[in-house]
């Protein structure tokens, strides 16, 4: 197994009290393989990423438990220097607002051209051509002129492969995508997935994709992880997911996906808001907004309930709910 | 119909349901650009909208669905004149507006409501939520039977909020309440016509389908057209009856949302509706075509000569180039879908025999994939 979270929490100190933005997050990703992790702003979905790629701002952020095991070693025990040899070079990250991610007095040759200096030890000179070399990669047309250009000179469909370009430099083996194509157009954002689909192929690099969109979701994945208040709600293989979730929450979010045959008619949406971290509702946190609610979820939390081998339902009653 | 019939764009448009609200023609905007030093001239124009034709009828909801850049905001902003227009006509009930100055445009002001995207930047954080949807019928001097207060409780009720809310202010509020009172001010005045620009794309999906729920109901209860400027695709198609695609500052094809879902007939609409991922719950994703686009949107500041969709488009020729496209019903469309192209596409979103790659890195990557 490439990388293993195991039981991961995490909090923040805010005013209102302590917020549980990871609450024992658990999932794996073996080489070549997409797991994605799909949830609402607040599910705890980048805190986690975050957590994984040691980048989490602590404080206020707080790592309270778990483990984060890459190639078997755990992340958290390390140092910080040695954090540092692993991130960039064995993993790497995108983000999701490229024009920010970027430094916008620096070329994105030099922006390039610096994981080889700092990792590698390379002289600037072999540097820009390895930089050249990767813009080609990521198929940045006339690559040689444009290695010298800085960010603001280069569209959004462009920047996010000049931050596809920057994660595959060290060719590390897995790679954590945050939302790489929420702020591109439809047509650029299938260029991009799709690009990112094939390098994966080329390199077998494991890839978690960290998205709100189902449907870009449906098109790359292998696994699904859905996330509902800082915990894995459902874990599946994403065509048994869609065919049939397990989980009322991952069904509210299909039906509330303006669908072909639904046109014109009413969207099923989820009633009510998602929850304030520092005030997590006892038992099972989606319970407040659940069709399916009964006593036994306002008092039980619901552990990963195995539904096959191969995936899991947080939810007291997933049979009904798969099957209903 | 054996023969390429083509009909002009007027005829088409007659076809629009129920009498013209809002007739749009040739609007264009043209935005300047000054450079040199030390006297700036003008050396420039983004030519963000470009002779665009556009009707909404009584009632009627038409989206608007486009990239970024292609014109579709500035579209809603002239329309609200908001801009001011470069060129063109803007009629709303049959009095042109293009030009209209402010006391001229005031009766009409309260008649056309404007919904933003960004619901944390269009509310005053310093204002309650009662004197945020007060203030449009303060400021056109509109007082409902029962006093202002009481209308303001009736809306926000209208909107799924709690009236007891009044005295709240917006950063109480969650992103999908704030839009709630984005829409229950667009509301206060009554309005004919609601241009909504990309109202639920900054909301998470599950608040999402309630705002888009919520226009539903204000637009067939309360009888309000709707122009609903949008970019996704899937939205759009539940929520509007006719639906116009733009590219780089000109409308390509407009008509019926199942003529245009079901049937393009322009390239970039048939590449638009193929880039949009699907949830699909069976298997026909397999049959849906994949059309992939090289590149990005040319510049609005020199956009290519003839067929702007030209530089992109895989069924390109000579004449693309020299030739705009007229905005036509092509032989084989329904009546009101206009087409701008000279070869246009198969009425179908079925799979080709063979997949439109038009990156030629990407061809070469999957085809070494597929030798594997």
């Amino acid at each position: 197994m490439l990388l293993e979270v195991r039981d991961l929490h995490v909090e923040f100190r805010t005013r209102d009290g302590v917020a549980k933005a990871v609450n024992g997050v658990d999932y794996q990703v073996d080489a070549g393989e997409t797991l994605a992790v799909l949830g609402e702003s607040g599910s705890g979905k980048s805190v986690t990423a975050q957590a994984v790629m040691g980048i989490l701002d602590m404080p206020p952020g707080r790592i309270t438990g778990g483990e984060v095991l890459f190639r078997g070693r755990d992340l958290l025990t390390l140092k910080e220097d040695e954090r540092r040899r692993v991130r960039g070079a064995e993993m790497a990250m995108i983000f999701q607002d490229a024009l920010s991610s970027l430094n916008p007095v620096l070329s994105v040759g030099d922006q390039l051209g610096e994981m080889f200096v700092v990792h590698r030890g390379m002289s600037k000179k072999d540097a820009r051509a390895r930089a050249v070399e990767l813009m080609d990669r990521v198929r940045i047309p006339a690559a040689r002129e444009r290695v010298k250009q800085y960010p603001h000179q280069f569209s959004g469909g462009m920047r996010q492969r000049i931050m596809i370009a920057m994660a595959l430099a060290l060719e590390p083996a897995l790679i954590i995508a945050d939302e790489p194509t929420t702020a591109l157009d439809v047509t650029v954002q299938a260029q991009v997935m799709e690009l990112l689909a094939e390098l994966r192929r080329e390199y077998r690099m494991g890839l978690i994709l960290i998205t709100h969109d189902l449907g870009v979701v449906a098109d790359v994945a292998d696994r699904i992880a859905v996330m509902y208040a800082g915990r894995i709600v459902e874990s599946a293989p994403v065509h048994d997911l869609y065919k049939a979730p397990a989980h009322p929450y991952t069904r509210g979010l299909l039906d509330s996906v303006p669908r072909l045959d639904l046109k014109g008619r009413d969207l099923c949406a989820i009633k009510g808001l998602p929850p304030n971290l520092a005030n997590v509702p006892p038992g099972c946190a989606f319970h407040p907004r659940c069709p399916m609610a009964r006593d036994v979820c306002r008092t039980d939390v619901p552990p990963l309930y195995e539904v096959s081998e191969t995936r899991g339902s947080a939810c007291h009653f997933w049979r009904e709910c798969l099957h209903g | 119909m054996s023969d390429n019939l083509t009909l002009p764009a007027q005829q088409g448009s007659t076809a629009a349901p129920a009498e013209t609200l809002l007739k749009v023609e040739g609007l264009t905007k043209h935005f300047p650009i000054y450079g040199g030093f030390p006297i700036k001239r003008k050396v420039g124009a983004v030519q963000a909208v470009d002779n665009v034709d556009l009707t909404v009828g009584a009632g009627e909801s038409v989206g608007l669905v486009g990239e970024s850049g292609c014109g579709k905001s500035t579209t809603g902003r002239l329309i609200t004149r908001l801009l001011e227009p470069t060129g063109g006509k803007i009629e709303y009930a049959g009095q042109d507006i293009t030009h209209a100055s402010r006391r001229q445009l005031a009766p009409i002001r309260s008649e056309i409501q404007m919904i933003f995207q960004d619901p944390y930047s269009s509310l005053n954080p310093r204002q309650t939520v009662g004197t945020i949807i007060k203030s449009p019928m303060e400021v056109n001097g509109i007082n409902p039977a029962g006093g202002r207060e009481k209308r303001v409780r009736e809306l926000l009720e209208l909107v799924g909020l709690n009236p007891e809310h009044y005295n709240r202010f917006p950063h109480e509020f969650s992103g999908g309440q704030r839009q709630r009172i984005g829409v229950a001010r667009a509301l206060a005045l009554n309005p004919k016509l609601i241009v909504a620009d990309e109202p639920v794309s900054a909301l998470d999906v599950s608040i999402q389908a309630q705002v888009v729920n919520l226009l539903q109901k204000v637009q067939e209860e309360l009888g309000i057209a709707f122009l609903f400027i949008a970019h996704d695709l899937a939205v759009v198609r539940h929520f509007s009856q006719r639906v116009a695609v733009m590219y780089l500052g000109k409308v390509v094809e407009v008509g019926d949302r199942d003529s245009i879902y079901n049937r393009p007939r322009h390239p970039y609409t048939h590449a638009l509706l193929s880039a949009v991922p699907e949830v699909a719950m069976d298997d026909e994703t397999e049959n849906r075509e994949r059309i992939r686009l090289y590149g990005d949107v040319p510049s609005p500041i020199s956009p290519p000569s003839g067929c702007r969709f030209r530089t992109r488009c895989w069924k390109a020729q000579d004449k693309c180039a020299t030739e705009e496209p007229p905005l036509v019903q092509i032989s084989g469309n329904r009546e009101g879908h206009l087409t701008a192209c000279h070869f246009p596409e198969d009425p179908t979103t079925q799979a080709r025999g063979e997949d439109v790659v038009l990156d030629p890195a990407l061809k070469a990557l999957e085809g070494s994939a597929e030798k594997e």
